[in-house]
């Protein structure tokens, strides 16, 4: 038998935040098997209680406060722990701890009352966590899968309503789908390196693009598929059709999690094998990388499309998800600039900025239209926002802000989002995805904001339950997009460290 | 003759193809056609094991290893030392048990064909049934411990299917049927985790999961010292440490002072062997249900008839005396376990009769009985009399399949007795009859003369009535347990011996009670005025059965009995044993134990036609027993099954539901929502909202800008037209946008190619 | 090019193997899709008899052909519903193959260079079960060793049992009864169609 290496030697202690993520979700399985029917708050309290532990380990490894383990790698190369890590790992923390939030009392007036739904949730942050961390294409594969199973099945969480196993049913098969286009490009990725680890795949294309041998081609090749089944994962147009289906299908309180979940593992994943593995595989030494292109074309279509479909949406989940289709086009301008190597630091961070903005913003937004949303799964329309600032004030100031924050008004997180991630694409010369970009923001503006006009110069009756669960989330989302907002500073200090690309 | 060995694996490809045939063309064969094919491919198979028997006997009782086509090297990583080939084990205990499962299986399969017609569900029965055949085959011809694993796992699920056959049965009857058959999966599943368990702890042992390898004789005990010490030589010589299990632990226990190494610690081989027979014996438990597993075959009953007596009768259920018997190497070394094994048998023999005593329902009676004589079969294992076990079980298994059947016939007369009535009209529907209580008939014994008289031959054989099969299988169980207490003054000799004697004057008194209430006496309910006798089709096999009920004993005539064992040989039957079975011993006939046996048997018979007689049989609404004051405690006992399954409730699933409501009420209600929620959360957040609520009316649009957008809306209502809701449109534009990708990412080394 | 015995064998799996695919897809019939599945693992199985891989062969038999498509058939027939033939009209699937031939054509004229810089012609590799080198001995050893070798990939193998217990999680509560849901019929089937909204 093989010799065991002893924990030191394999560096456990640095992937602390995700293992005990992991174990402590298994003993809420466990647990939640005594948890009675009528008292699983017991459930939700300890997932939030868990998460809540594990988010200020992991704020705590982010501000360079204390650090788990020593060195940046774990298990022999298959995890990395580092700035990126630690940064989608609060991302992915404050995500989940809003999901639990939002989820309780929805589930508890629906009927669907179920610990399971914690547990699920839990394995899909872990499944986040992991790409974050992910060093090899191994570990990049089964961590989206343990994202999206998950995901899956909360989507069918509202069985047996039809439009919630509707949209699992096709979330299932759909990103089934794509993750072959992904194992595809990752054996090709394979068989032009010779490995599915990172830094051993930037090594083996460094030398092929320096011996400009013919195995570039197998690596565009699985460069390109891989793209293909991590667009999927982000709702990039055009494998973006199953996400207005997916979202106004699926519970909301599920949807506002994935929206934020997906999101953040498919772009970590993204940026950990484009702008850290294949980081400096160009066809002649020096060019910007060979995926620069494609991606940033990818961008173009991706705000086009989401930012102008959603303009005609009559329901507010719909509408949400085609502004979640197009926000995923600004980030994967900030992936295209990553692919210039002078500017690839600066890009990822902010790629790490505009998730962490938009984390807060969507989960809010969606928040929202839980506490509207009424029993049997009505009351998402457009309509539902009519009147709401004379009925209750507050709930309307924070959809406002989130709105704001959704177009890229100044004083608003999403606006310090966009912002770096435009300037990230102006030093990397991508001129025609910032124009798009910028425009397609104008004309988000229009659907934002008929939102907020919605609430404030029309009047409706409404009928609102906000729980003290729902309105804490609520209250922490707008706190933590005003306060983004207003002090960038604070996000910029948290990205400061990240740097994927490997040097020397 | 040893060509004859290569068709082993006919034996299970036979009901293989039979069972595919009706999977796939039962819908259009028709009733009659299925079932040609089911018991053409069940006889089919019966004459191959004939055929191997007839090899076996010209061969001189060589043991041959056929490979199996196609699946030779099943699993093997010849770098780690694992290899567990696919192979079949021709030998005389394989054999007899290819014989018994076929030629039985063959018989019921049959009559099926009677007792099923006209079900909408004939051609999926008959699969089922071919599809237990086949696993069942698998079980009793693999030469190691997985192949019969397999087999174990594939009976189980066939014996679910089987016990669920009806769960569509309309007024919860469905659901009644499906429990049963959950439960029944269950238990087992808690025996199977015991066997798997002493598998890998095999495996780890000894490398090697095969009994025997090829080419490899059977160190037997009886064989002279000389013969051992040369097969080691020749072990030693030719392929050092290549040896199955079996001869691989006779081994080490003559050598002595083997340790196995289990990573943390080190036990010795002896103990080693008797944890393994011990979870072993878990696993015998649940199949063969013993106490504490054998709650699940009363309940077994809801399955058809046919499946009754076949699978919870006859051959599934032995299946956990097979596996004790084949592994007797182990369990001759451990004499902890033979002692549990003799006290598990025993005790299950024991309770499980007189539970029978209190039952109303035909088959529930018959059930019992099983596990009953199940008992027998693994306590005779537990006294080292592996040959009377599988004796034992060879007799029984045509008495109970014959007993199951005519009980099958009884209730098929019944209820076409009651259809009669309903036809008629001159009975309103009446709620309260059931087919198979006993209450309800009486009298048949003219209705059905010839259902009577094969029910009579098989209530003997069970009672152990000298010249029938029961007699001298039961006879041998009981000899050798005394013989074992006697001569070497072992405990559990004399406690198997005194408390299956006891058990069988149970069975001899449960039994005729049975009769009595079935067939003598007056007809106590119009159906059972009306009941006819069974069709030709359901007659046949219980003749053939009650024939072989009569005279299956006569292949192991117990040395020194007068007269018969010069006309039929003395113990024939263990001799053939003997040649695959190391410590099969034959029995010696005790003319005073042969006696008091028959003799309390009969007393046992006497005394139940003195309760149940004519006037008491009358009205049976009551059992006389239970009227009598000196026996109505006893027999409510039994006619609630001892409370087993109460007792399980009680107190192992409630108070694990106790203990969880009380976590609940003491963390969740005192802790979390009166202190935490109610007092620091819910009210401090109330004060912090009432501090902030102020309303914010502000917010200007512009007009403009809406007017700038109306363009943009036009396009995308054309846009939408393309999100359609169909799930093969989106995979179709993913595909798209991955051709897209692809063609857009790969175009540098396009436009190479093409020379731009 | 030269035809040998292999290359016939392997023409003959590989039409067992994509014939079946394409037959899964093709059927309308559920039950027959089931069989037909079966049939194209078995000729995966014997793709990887002809790669001297036969224990991977070996697990493809007992594994997907035995297990999974065995359970696949009695789940379809334990639902007789499943097995009724429903007519779909859809006109798409002549783009979808079009596109699907067009990447796949795609693929291999790109990568042909690639195919000829590593000299590999014929039908396959000089790839041998006589030539001891070609098969390293101790494979299927260090598959399982690497498998649970925390310096290889035991990390992302204990991701994957996670993965498995979501997924198990999910079975479970999908084909729960839904009479536990005491609002089932509460919720109307508002369908994701999109032709009412968008």
């Amino acid at each position: 038998m093989f010799e065991v290496p002893g924990l030191g030697d394999l560096n456990v202690a640095a992937t602390l935040p995700v293992t005990s993520l992991v174990l402590g979700t298994c003993i809420l399985l466990i647990v939640d098997l005594f948890v009675p029917t009528d008292r699983k708050h017991i459930t939700a309290w300890l997932a939030a209680l868990g998460i809540g532990v594990l988010l200020v380990l992991a704020l705590l490894a982010l501000g360079e406060i204390t650090e788990f383990g020593d060195g940046e790698e774990a298990f022999s190369g298959m995890f990395v722990a580092d700035a990126f890590t630690d940064m989608i790992n609060v991302i992915a923390l404050i995500t989940a701890l809003l999901g639990v939030m939002v989820a309780y009392n929805y589930l508890e007036r629906t009927g669907i009352q179920r610990g399971e739904y914690y547990v699920l949730l839990l394995f899909a942050t872990a499944g986040v966590m992991f790409m974050g961390a992910a060093g090899d294409l191994v570990v990049v594969f089964v961590a989206l899968e343990l994202l999206s199973i998950p995901l899956y099945i909360l989507s069918g969480f509202r069985r047996p309503q039809e439009a919630s196993e509707e949209s699992a049913l096709k979330y299932f098969l759909l990103g089934a789908f794509a993750s072959g286009f992904l194992v595809y490009g990752i054996a090709l990725i394979y068989g032009a390196t010779g490995t599915t680890n990172l830094h051993d795949i930037w090594q083996a294309a460094g030398d092929i693009v320096a011996g400009h041998k013919s195995g570039r081609f197998l690596l565009l090749g699985g460069a390109g598929l891989a793209l293909v089944g991590l667009g999927f994962k982000v709702a990039a147009v055009p494998f973006h059709m199953w996400t207005p289906d997916v979202y106004q299908g699926a519970p909301t309180p599920v949807v506002a999690y994935m929206s934020v979940a997906a999101k953040a593992g498919g772009f970590a994943a993204m940026a950990r094998v484009l702008a850290s593995g294949l980081s400096n595989f160009a066809l002649d030494p020096g060019e910007a990388a060979v995926w620069q292109d494609t991606v940033w074309l990818l961008a173009i279509l991706t705000m086009l499309l989401g930012n102008v479909v959603a303009i005609v949406q009559t329901d507010l989940k719909r509408l949400l998800a085609y502004s979640s289709i197009a926000h995923a086009g600004y980030i994967l301008i900030a992936v295209a600039a990553a692919g210039t190597a002078a500017v690839a630091d600066e890009a990822v961070q902010s790629v790490a900025i505009y998730l962490m903005a938009y984390a807060l913003t969507n989960v809010g937004a969606f928040a929202v239209i839980v506490a509207v949303e009424r029993d049997d799964a009505t009351n998402t329309g457009l309509d539902s926002m009519r009147g709401l600032a004379n009925a209750r004030p507050w709930l309307a100031a924070a959809m406002a802000l989130f709105m704001f924050s959704l177009t890229g008004i100044p004083l608003t997180a999403g606006f310090v989002g966009k912002w770096f991630v435009f300037k990230a694409a102006l030093a990397a010369d991508l001129i025609p995805a910032a124009v798009v970009g910028v425009v397609t923001s104008l004309v988000s503006a229009f659907y934002y904001l008929r939102i907020v006009w919605l609430m404030y110069f029309e009047e409706s009756e409404v009928e609102v339950s906000t729980p003290w669960p729902l309105a804490w989330a609520i209250g922490v989302a707008s706190v933590g997009t005003l306060l983004l907002g207003m002090l960038p500073y604070i996000l910029t200090d948290m990205v400061r460290e990240i740097t994927l690309a490997f040097g020397g | 003759m040893e060509n004859f060995f290569d068709l082993v694996p006919l034996v299970v490809f036979l009901p293989l193809a039979g069972l595919l045939i009706n999977l796939f063309a039962g819908k259009q064969l028709g009733e009659t056609g299925v079932s040609i094919v089911a018991v053409g491919a069940s006889a089919a198979a019966f004459l191959v094991a004939v055929l191997l028997w007839i090899a076996q006997v010209d061969t001189g009782y060589q043991a041959a290893v056929i490979d199996a086509p196609l699946l030779g090297d099943w699993i093997s990583i010849p770098s780690a030392g694992v290899n567990i080939p696919w192979q079949f084990r021709v030998d005389t205990l394989s054999v007899t048990m290819m014989l018994v499962v076929t030629g039985v299986g063959s018989l019921i399969h049959f009559y099926a064909v009677g007792y099923m017609h006209g079900d909408e569900r004939f051609p999926r029965f008959f699969v089922y049934m071919n599809l237990f055949l086949v696993f069942m085959l698998l079980l009793v011809t693999g030469n190691n411990f997985l192949m019969m694993f397999v087999g174990w796992e594939g009976v189980g699920l066939c014996s679910y299917l089987l016990i669920g056959f009806w769960f569509d049965k309309p007024g919860g009857e469905g659901w009644k049927n499906s429990d049963a058959a959950r439960k029944a999966f269950i238990v087992n599943r808690i025996g199977d985790f015991g066997l798997i368990l002493g598998m890998l702890i095999t495996f780890w042992t000894f490398g090697t999961l095969d009994y025997y390898l090829p080419d490899e004789k059977p160190l037997v005990a009886h064989t002279e010292t000389a013969d051992v010490e040369a097969h080691q030589a020749g072990q030693a010589a030719g392929s050092a440490g290549l040896m199955g299990v079996f001869n691989q632990a006779e081994t080490w226990l003559e050598e002595g002072d083997h340790q196995v190494e289990f990573g943390l610690f080190s036990l010795s081989f002896e103990a080693t062997l008797t944890v393994i027979t011990l979870l072993f014996l878990l696993g015998a438990a649940g199949k063969s249900a013993q106490i504490p597993l054998f709650v699940w075959l009363p309940d077994a009953m809801a399955g058809p008839t046919p499946v009754s007596a076949f699978i919870h009768a006859a051959t599934m259920v032995t299946a956990g005396v097979y596996m004790m018997v084949r592994s007797n190497v182990f369990y001759h070394a451990s004499d902890v376990s033979s002692f549990v094994v003799t006290l598990v048998g025993a005790s299950t023999a024991i309770v499980a009769g007189f539970i029978a005593v209190g039952q109303w329902d035909i088959k529930r009676v018959l059930a019992y009985s099983t596990v009953s004589q199940l008992g027998f079969m693994v306590a005779a294992v537990g006294v080292g009399a592996y040959a009377a076990a599988m004796f034992h079980l060879v007799t029984h298994a045509f008495f109970k399949a014959l007993l199951f059947l005519a009980s099958g016939s009884v209730i098929h007369g019944m209820e076409h007795g009651h259809h009669h009535l309903e036809h008629d009209g001159e009975h309103v529907h009446d709620e309260t009859f059931d087919p198979q209580d006993m209450r309800f008939m009486g009298g048949l014994r003219r209705k059905m003369p010839l259902t009577y008289w094969t029910y009579l031959s098989g209530t003997l054989a069970l009672a152990g009535i000298i010249p029938f099969a029961g007699f001298w299988s039961k006879d041998e169980i009981l000899a050798d347990a005394l013989k074992l207490g006697v001569d070497e003054g072992r405990l559990d000799g004399y406690l198997g011996f005194a408390i299956l004697l006891i058990a069988a004057v149970f069975t001899a008194f449960y039994m005729w009670r049975q009769v009595s209430m079935i067939f003598l006496g007056g007809p106590r309910h119009n159906a059972a005025d009306h009941a006819e006798e069974s069709g030709t089709v359901m007659i046949a096999p219980l003749v053939v059965l009650a024939f072989f009920s009569l005279v299956a004993g006569m292949i192991n005539i117990p040395g020194g009995f007068p007269v018969l064992d010069s006309l039929f040989g003395e113990h024939k039957f263990t001799g053939w044993l003997e040649h695959s079975v190391t410590y099969a011993h034959a029995g010696q006939f005790e003319g005073l134990l042969a006696t008091s046996a028959v003799v309390l048997a009969l007393a046992a018979i006497f005394a139940a036609r003195a309760v149940y007689n004519n006037r008491a049989l009358k009205d049976l609404s009551h059992d006389p027993l239970e009227l009598d004051e000196r026996t109505s405690g006893m027999f409510a006992l039994a006619n609630a099954k001892l409370y087993w399954d109460e007792f399980y409730f009680k107190f192992i699933i409630y108070p694990f539901q106790r203990a969880a409501r009380w976590l609940a009420e003491q963390l969740d209600w005192h802790f979390w929502h009166d202190f935490v929620h109610e007092n620091v959360i819910y009210r401090h957040f109330q004060r912090v909202t009432d501090f902030l609520t102020q309303p914010v009316d502000r917010g200007i649009i512009d007009r403009a800008f809406i007017r700038l957008a109306e363009w943009t809306q036009a396009l995308a209502a054309r846009v939408r037209v393309i999100q359609t809701g169909y799930v093969r449109t989106y995979a179709l534009s993913v595909l798209l946008g991955a051709l897209l990708v692809m063609v857009i990412i790969l175009f540098p080394v396009i436009r190479e190619l093409l020379g731009i | 090019m030269e035809i040998t015995v292999e290359a016939i064998v392997f023409l003959v799996f590989s039409a067992i193997t994509l014939g079946g695919a394409l037959q899964v897809v093709l059927t309308r019939n559920l039950f027959h899709a089931a069989l037909y599945l079966m049939l194209s693992l078995f000729g995966v199985a014997g793709l990887f008899v002809l790669l001297t891989a036969p224990f991977l062969a070996g697990a493809q038999v007992v594994i997907y052909i035995g297990a999974i498509t065995i359970l696949i058939i009695f789940a379809i027939m334990l639902t007789p519903q499943v097995t009724r033939v429903l007519k779909v009209h859809h006109t798409q699937w002549p783009v979808a193959l079009a596109l699907a031939a067009l990447l796949f054509v795609g693929l291999v004229w790109t990568q042909t260079p690639l195919a000829d810089e590593l000299g590999a012609d014929g039908w396959s590799a000089d790839f041998t079960v006589e030539d001891p080198a070609d098969v390293p001995a101790d494979s299927l050893t260090d598959l399982g060793k690497s498998l649970v070798d925390p310096e290889r990939y035991m990390l992302p193998f204990e991701a994957a049992s996670l993965l498995l217990m979501a997924a198990l999680i999910g079975a479970v509560l999908l084909v729960n009864r839904p009479d536990d849901n005491p609002d089932a019929e509460a919720a109307p089937a508002a369908g994701a169609r999109p032709d009412q909204s968008g």
